[in-house]
Order: structure tokens, then C-alpha cells, then sequence
């Protein structure tokens, strides 16, 4: 079976997967027990000309099949409906445009820190087993997994907020140590950029009016804001996958050190640096390859409270205003975009594991 | 997955030829059952429980009782109720709330200790008896290997022996002990109880000594509660502290004065009823499945594929948001202040995971010539899935089983911290976040950052018993991917 084939039946055998999640959206938001009425109208209003317009608009006099033919229909054919609590009469295509860039930026950053932390991390401990650093490495990445993200978010956010002003409890502590060794506090918001702790980054002014060449320049400046003003975010978001990584790392390390290749390469008088990079190294990153993406999963669920605990307006912000208020076509119009995501996300997994890992080869599971 | 039995001589038989290890052993275990049972006693007749938890949790005991082993299982039928099995050492043997007098000397505790000894000393005992009782039953299981089984030796004997001398799994079964221990008997361990300090506080005295009138005055838990609310800088009553009433708070009182180890024995509670039930609901299907997969393969499995890769993707938390949202109206949420329905939508979504996990263990099994040979026989298929294949896998189920239950604990929590899932008055340790989020950097600290914590080890101790077990049924393996993202709660 060829690359092309497979990536076929990989498309093919997605489609029901999301015909079944979508389905299975639609029983619960629409067979359910929530009343778009009384949502729209408020609770105890649900009688009247008013929401007789209203079920008469949202089609909700029609039988429940033919009602889920058009709602699937709609979907599939990318027509996601209009919200009628959130952002009363908004296409929820526009709405889910407007958000998705900040979750997106948080993600990204929460997929790269982790990288650049948890994987050399998880290296080192697996180069030195049994180690202090390793014990240490090993046990602070269990201890990071282990906590919750939202819990995490709440301390990282109270601290950084309140480095300036704070004269009691802990703050007072930290903020009596630069006293004694006569070093400015530190303030996070004053820090290289002024920026504040909660609330969305701006994204609108990335790229600058200056062009070189034709092509717009970053803005540095509001790119730097932008970052810092997503950092904490993202890596308490990233934390999670930072500890996994640490662990496969550390077991893919220790497994290619051991393995016979490697005391192939040591006979053959290799010099250690470059068994530790051509050898070792490119072999231990294959097991990371699914972890890296299975990451994913973890990333758009998870947004929705760290996007809750800093004020950042994405799009897990939005579900769950959405959900609060019975907004039912704009929850269910996100939910579709987060299962797209998702098989999306998939599928570029299992490829990208056939590309650095023939072996797996394409009948595998 | 428990030694099998392939003598034709009944256990009984075998008992009656060799009894005196088995008569020790239940002799400790009528010591045991005397210890409590004026307690168990008291329960039976003091019997209105909460009207709406009391059906519920009457269906926990056989929940429990397979996976906490015999002990629970034992006593769970005595009492008959979860409320009975709490008072294994009454808290009225060793009170703790008195009043101090003038001269210093306290009034109405436990031999007139100070109310931070008298509740140290009951946390200590009901631990005590707690790690007797485990032990018991790890002696039961000697005696049993030892003097009555059949087979001098079972897989299963190296697997034990494996988790023994695995001091990171044992750790982690330390912790998770701890946490049983302290959900269990929260009403005895808590310097004060859920019903009187955060159910019904107003229908409930607490007696102090008043300095200005020179006397012994009654006010109402309420009251009491209202001048030992901890709001940060201006007012606080932390970490082991007492409050102007003479109670003893050990990690301190929430922003309503109320207290919070008390909240947070209860809210364990919540977590471990959780996690039980979901296990279950999620293991029942996942297992069910895995054989039935194993065991006619090609079209169902490849449509019980479909089904979990739909499940899988949906993201977790926001199919758990949506469907707590969707059900909050109705009766099922009302069960239990919505820790049911977090329960069952953990338990239906959780399968998929736990599908994974066992459904090649299940494939391989089916491979040995002892499953063709109990076929050749003609065995039903049911049978021999459930004898040949079954105890197979279930350490597998095990392993993954324990990371969920961390991963439950951290969505639960993280659930009640936006303000659905489990709803007040029951306790839940996510709600105790949210409250002191705001005094996080006051000295109302403890609030927010001792649930954090106490989560954080639970889940620890989840994932080292998961690792432990899998190192004690596969030591070759190295760790998986595949459970990894079940320890870390969907991402909450």
C-alpha cells in the first residue's frame, strides 16, 4: 500500500468519526433537555407570540430526523449557523473566526516551551540515569503533570499580579528579598514590556506597516507584548505535555542508548558526540512523534479554563459562554470545528509517523 | 485475577485438615469488628441519613468492595450504607471541641487535652486501625498462599512480590491509602463534621468560654462561623489555628469561616465516589468490549474502532462541560449535588481510553493454545472469555485505571472551579480553589493552595501506583504513551 492509498483510507475511515461526533453533538444539545426558547427569552417566558416566533424561526416545530438532516447537512456543508445568545444574529463562522487566532497563539506556544524544556530535559535524564538529575528531573515532571492546570493558572496569575503593591504574606517575603540584597523587585507587568497579567493579547498589529522587499515586517514590538502576554498561559497549558515528554524522552534515551546499534557504533570507535546526535538522538525522537500530537487533545479541551482563569477571549472561552447560556447552534457549530481539528490533527499524526518511521508501516494500527 | 483454584478439595475441606493459621487469622478479624461495633451499633439506629445521598451511597458498598478487597467489603455489609461505615472509631470517644477556661485548662475534650492533641490523637487512631486492617488482609492473603492454596506458586504470587519491592509503586499505594482512608472516615477525622459546620450550621452549638461575662455562652455554629472567616490581611485564621470559639483548625477556616479540613475530608469523599463509580461504568464497557472484540474480531472490532475514535474525538473537558450544562436541570443532577452525573459522563466518555489499553493484551491472549483448547471442548463463549482471557487483563485495566482515576480528580475539580459539576453545599476541593483564588497572595493563602496541593498528591500517588503496576505485570516495558493523557485529567 502506497503513501497515497493510505493517506485515502485514513481520510475515508475519518468520515464517520465525525458524522458519529457530530450526531452525537446534535442528541445532546438539541435532543437534551435544554430549551433554546427560554435560553433566547429567559426562564419562565417560554409561552407566547414571541416564542412562537422564535420555534418557528429555529425550526423547532419540525420533527427531530428532519431537523438533524439539516443540521448535518449545514455542517458538512460548512454552514455553521447563526448564535442567537452570545452574539445575537452573528454567524458562527465569523464569531469562531474572530476567537480562534488567540487560542491559536496560545497553542502554539504551548506546544513549542514544552519542546524546548521537556524534551532536552528528559534527554539529560535519560544520558544520565540513576543520577540526582535524573531523580530530580524526573520526579519535578511527574509533580508538574500531576498538578492541575487550572490550579497552576490561579497561582501563576496571582503572583504575577501582584509583584508590585503587595506588603503581606508571601509577597511580602518575596518582595523583602530584593531589599536585602539590593536588587530592584521584580514586576512581570513592568518586565521588558508593559503588559498586564489577564485579559487577550493583542494579535491585531503582529505584522507592521514597515515592508522590506515587498513583504510585511513583524512589529516587534507588539509581537514581543503579544508573547509575553500569552507566556503564562501557555506554559501552564503546556505544563502537562512537558512532563510527558520529559518521561517518553528519558525511556526513548535509555532504550536507543542500550540498543545494539549504538554498541555497533561505540565498536566501530565513533566519537561519543556523534553517537549521542546521529545515533541516539534522531532514534529517540521517534516515540515523541505521537506524544507531540496526542498533545492536541489535551491543548483545545484544556484552553477553555486557563482562557477562563486569565480572561483570554478565545474560542474555549466562547464554547463555554455559549454553553452557560444555551447558545445551542454556536456550541454546537465550535464543537464541530473542534472534532474537525482533531481528525485533522489525527491524520497528520499517523502520517507523519509513517514518514520518520517506516517501519510502522501502513497496516499498522 | 486472584490465585486460582484447580483442587478438586473445597476450601473448606482444606481449612478443617490445617485450621489454626485461618483461626488466628479471623480471631484478629473479631478484635477488629469489636473495636467498632458500638459504633456500627449506633449507626444502624441513628439512622436518618441525608434524604437524597442516602439511596445513593447505599449502592456504593458493592461498588467498593471489589476493588478496596475485603475489608470495606466486610464492613460495608455491616453497616449497609457508606454513613455507617464512617464512625469506625467514634469521634465522640475522643472529643475534640471544648472550651479553654482562665487558668488554661480545656474543658470537654478528649482527658482535657488541648483540641489540636485530641484531634492529632484520633487522626492517629483511625490511621492506626486503617493500616492494621490492610495489613490483616495482606496477612490474609499469606495464610490463603501459604497454608490453603492448592498451587505452591502463581503468576500472580511474582506480580505481588514485584509491587512489593517497588518503592515508587508503593509510594504511591501509600498515598492512595491515605486518600481512601481520609474519604472514608471523613466524618471521624475532621475536627468538626460536614452537617454541622457546611450543611446546617444554624441548627448546631458550639460552647465557649466568654471572658467579658466570666461564663461558659452556646451560639450557633453559624455564628461561630461568621467571626472565624479567614479574608486575608485583616482577618485570618490559617494553618493549625484556633479561632475566637476555641475550635482548632487545622489547615485553617475558608473565606465563610467554615473549615477546611472538614471541607476537604468530605470533598475526598466526593472525588473517591467519583472515580469508583466512573471506573466502573468505563471499565464494565471497556472490558466487555475488548473480549467481545478479541473474541469475534474483524467487523466489530473495526466498528468498535469507529465508535471510540468518535468518542476520542470529541475533546473530553468540553464534552463534559456540554453535557453537564445539558443535564443540570434535571433529576440526575440532583443526585448527589451533581457528582452522579460527573460520574457517569466520566464513565462513558472514559471507556476509550480504557478500551485501548486492554484491547491488545485481550488479542494476544486469545492467541494461547488454552483458550483453542477450552473451545475444542466446546466452553460457551462467554465462559471462556471471562475464565480464560479475562484474568489477563486485568492488570492492564489496573494500570490505566489508576492514572484515570487521577485524571477524574483533576476534571472534577477543575469542572467545580467554573462553577459546574458538583454544586454546593457538598464539598468539592476545585470549589475551595475558586473561593480563595482572591487571597492567594494574602495570608488567607491556604484556601486555594492546600486543596492544590492535596490534589496534586493524590494524583501523584495514582501515578506511581499505575507505574508501580505496571512495572510488577510487564517489568520489561518501559512506560506507554497511551496512558499518559488519561493522567492529566483532559487538560483541566
Amino acid at each position: 500500500m502506497n503513501r497515497l492509498a493510505y493517506l485515502l483510507k485514513r481520510i475515508l475511515l475519518s468520515i464517520p468519526v465525525v458524522i458519529f461526533g457530530t450526531s452525537l453533538t446534535f442528541i445532546i444539545l438539541y435532543a437534551g433537555p435544554i430549551d433554546p426558547v427560554s435560553a433566547i427569552l429567559g426562564r419562565g417566558n417560554a409561552n407566547g407570540p414571541a416564542a412562537a416566533e422564535i420555534r418557528r424561526k429555529l425550526n423547532l416545530n419540525e420533527p427531530l430526523w428532519s431537523r438533524y438532516f439539516d443540521f448535518m447537512a449545514d455542517l458538512l456543508t460548512f454552514n455553521l449557523g447563526q448564535s442567537y445568545v452570545f452574539s445575537p444574529s452573528t454567524p458562527a463562522f465569523e464569531i469562531v473566526v474572530q476567537f480562534l487566532p488567540r487560542t491559536m497563539w496560545m497553542g502554539a506556544w504551548a506546544v513549542l516551551i514544552p519542546l524546548f524544556i521537556g524534551i532536552p530535559l528528559g534527554f539529560y535524564a535519560g544520558l544520565n540515569p540513576n543520577t540526582l538529575g535524573d531523580y530530580t528531573a524526573s520526579f519535578s515532571g511527574i509533580v508538574w503533570r500531576a498538578m492541575p492546570n487550572f490550579w497552576l493558572a490561579v497561582i501563576i496569575m496571582q503572583f504575577l499580579s501582584s509583584s508590585q503593591g503587595a506588603t503581606v504574606g508571601i509577597a511580602n517575603f518575596l518582595n523583602s528579598l530584593p531589599a536585602v540584597s539590593g536588587i530592584q523587585p521584580f514586576n512581570w507587568e513592568t518586565w521588558v514590556v508593559q503588559t498586564k497579567v489577564i485579559g487577550p493579547p493583542d494579535l491585531s498589529q503582529l505584522l507592521g506597516p514597515n515592508t522590506t522587499l515587498g513583504l510585511p515586517m513583524p512589529n516587534w514590538e507588539n509581537l514581543l507584548a503579544a508573547t509575553k502576554k500569552i507566556l503564562p498561559a501557555s506554559i501552564v497549558l503546556g505544563s502537562a505535555s512537558m512532563g510527558n515528554e520529559m518521561r517518553i524522552g528519558r525511556t526513548a534515551m535509555l532504550e536507543s542508548k542500550n540498543s545494539n546499534y549504538v554498541e555497533m557504533a561505540k565498536a566501530k570507535g565513533l566519537p561519543p558526540r556523534t553517537i549521542v546526535w546521529k545515533h541516539i538522538f534522531r532514534n529517540a525522537l521517534i516515540p515523541l512523534v505521537p506524544v507531540i500530537t496526542a498533545e492536541a487533545f489535551v491543548l483545545v479541551g484544556g484552553s477553555v479554563l486557563i482562557e477562563y482563569v486569565f480572561a483570554i477571549n478565545g474560542i474555549g472561552y466562547v464554547f463555554l459562554q455559549s454553553m452557560m447560556n444555551g447558545d445551542i447552534p454556536l456550541a454546537s457549530a465550535l464543537m464541530y470545528v473542534f472534532i474537525l481539528l482533531l481528525v485533522i490533527m489525527n491524520i497528520v499524526q499517523d502520517i507523519l509517523y509513517t514518514i520518520i518511521d517506516p517501519r510502522v508501516g501502513f497496516e499498522g494500527q | 485475577m486472584a490465585a486460582t483454584d484447580y483442587s478438586d478439595q473445597p476450601l473448606a475441606d482444606r481449612i478443617k485438615a490445617n485450621p489454626r493459621p485461618a483461626a488466628i487469622w479471623a480471631g484478629v478479624f473479631v478484635a477488629l469488628i469489636a473495636l467498632e461495633l458500638g459504633a456500627l451499633a449506633g449507626f444502624v439506629m441513628a439512622l436518618p441519613y441525608d434524604v437524597i445521598t442516602e439511596p445513593l451511597l447505599g449502592a456504593l458498598p458493592s461498588v467498593i468492595s471489589g476493588p478496596l478487597g475485603g475489608v470495606l467489603g466486610v464492613v460495608a455489609d455491616a453497616g449497609a450504607a457508606v454513613d455507617g461505615l464512617p464512625t469506625l472509631l467514634d469521634r465522640s470517644v475522643i472529643p475534640n471541641q471544648g472550651y479553654q477556661m482562665p487558668d488554661g485548662s480545656w474543658e470537654n475534650t478528649f482527658l482535657g487535652l488541648s483540641p489540636a492533641f485530641a484531634w492529632a490523637l484520633r487522626l492517629v487512631v483511625v490511621y492506626a486501625y486503617a493500616f492494621f486492617v490492610l495489613y490483616w488482609v495482606w496477612r490474609g492473603y499469606l495464610v490463603f498462599r501459604e497454608h490453603y492454596r492448592y498451587a505452591a506458586w502463581t503468576p500472580t504470587d511474582d506480580m505481588i512480590d514485584r509491587l512489593r519491592g517497588h518503592s515508587w509503586g508503593t509510594f504511591g499505594l501509600v498515598v492512595v491509602f491515605l486518600f481512601i482512608v481520609m474519604a472514608i472516615f471523613a466524618p471521624t477525622v475532621s475536627p468538626t463534621t460536614a452537617n454541622a459546620n457546611i450543611e446546617n450550621p444554624y441548627s448546631h452549638q458550639v460552647q465557649y468560654y466568654d471572658e467579658a461575662s466570666g461564663s461558659v455562652q452556646t451560639v450557633t455554629v453559624g455564628a461561630a462561623n461568621i467571626a472565624s472567616k479567614s479574608q486575608g490581611d485583616s482577618q485570618n485564621f490559617g494553618i493549625g489555628s484556633y479561632d475566637p470559639h476555641d475550635r482548632f483548625h487545622p489547615f485553617g477556616t475558608l473565606i465563610s469561616g467554615k473549615d477546611l479540613f472538614t471541607f476537604m475530608a468530605y470533598g475526598a469523599r466526593v472525588s473517591l465516589f467519583i472515580g469508583l463509580v466512573a471506573i466502573t461504568i468505563a471499565g464494565g464497557i471497556a472490558v466487555s468490549l475488548a473480549l467481545m472484540s478479541a473474541y469475534y474480531k474483524g467487523v466489530f472490532d473495526l466498528a468498535t474502532v469507529l465508535v471510540s475514535d468518535s468518542f476520542q474525538a470529541m475533546p473530553q473537558l468540553l464534552v463534559l462541560i456540554m453535557l453537564s450544562v445539558a443535564l443540570g436541570d434535571t433529576w440526575i443532577s440532583e443526585i448527589y449535588s451533581g457528582a452522579f452525573v460527573l460520574a457517569l459522563i466520566f464513565g462513558i466518555w472514559g471507556w476509550t481510553g480504557l478500551w485501548r489499553a486492554v484491547r491488545g493484551p485481550a488479542f494476544q491472549t486469545v492467541e494461547n493454545e488454552w483458550v483453542d483448547a477450552a473451545e475444542s471442548f466446546g466452553e460457551r463463549a462467554d465462559v471462556l472469555m471471562r475464565k480464560h482471557v479475562a484474568p489477563y487483563i486485568v492488570g492492564y485495566l489496573l494500570i490505566y485505571a489508576s492514572m484515570s482515576m487521577g485524571g477524574y480528580m483533576i476534571a472534577t475539580a477543575g469542572l467545580s472551579y467554573i462553577g459546574i459539576g458538583v454544586q454546593p453545599p457538598t464539598p468539592e476541593w476545585g470549589r475551595a480553589v475558586s473561593v480563595g483564588q482572591n487571597y492567594i497572595i494574602s495570608d488567607s493563602w491556604h484556601i486555594s493552595v492546600l486543596p492544590g496541593l492535596a490534589i496534586t498528591t493524590v494524583v501523584v500517588g495514582f501515578n506511581a501506583l499505575g507505574d508501580g503496576i505496571r512495572d510488577a505485570i510487564d517489568p520489561q516495558s518501559e512506560g506507554g504513551s497511551a496512558d499518559e493523557v488519561a493522567a492529566t485529567g483532559g487538560g483541566a
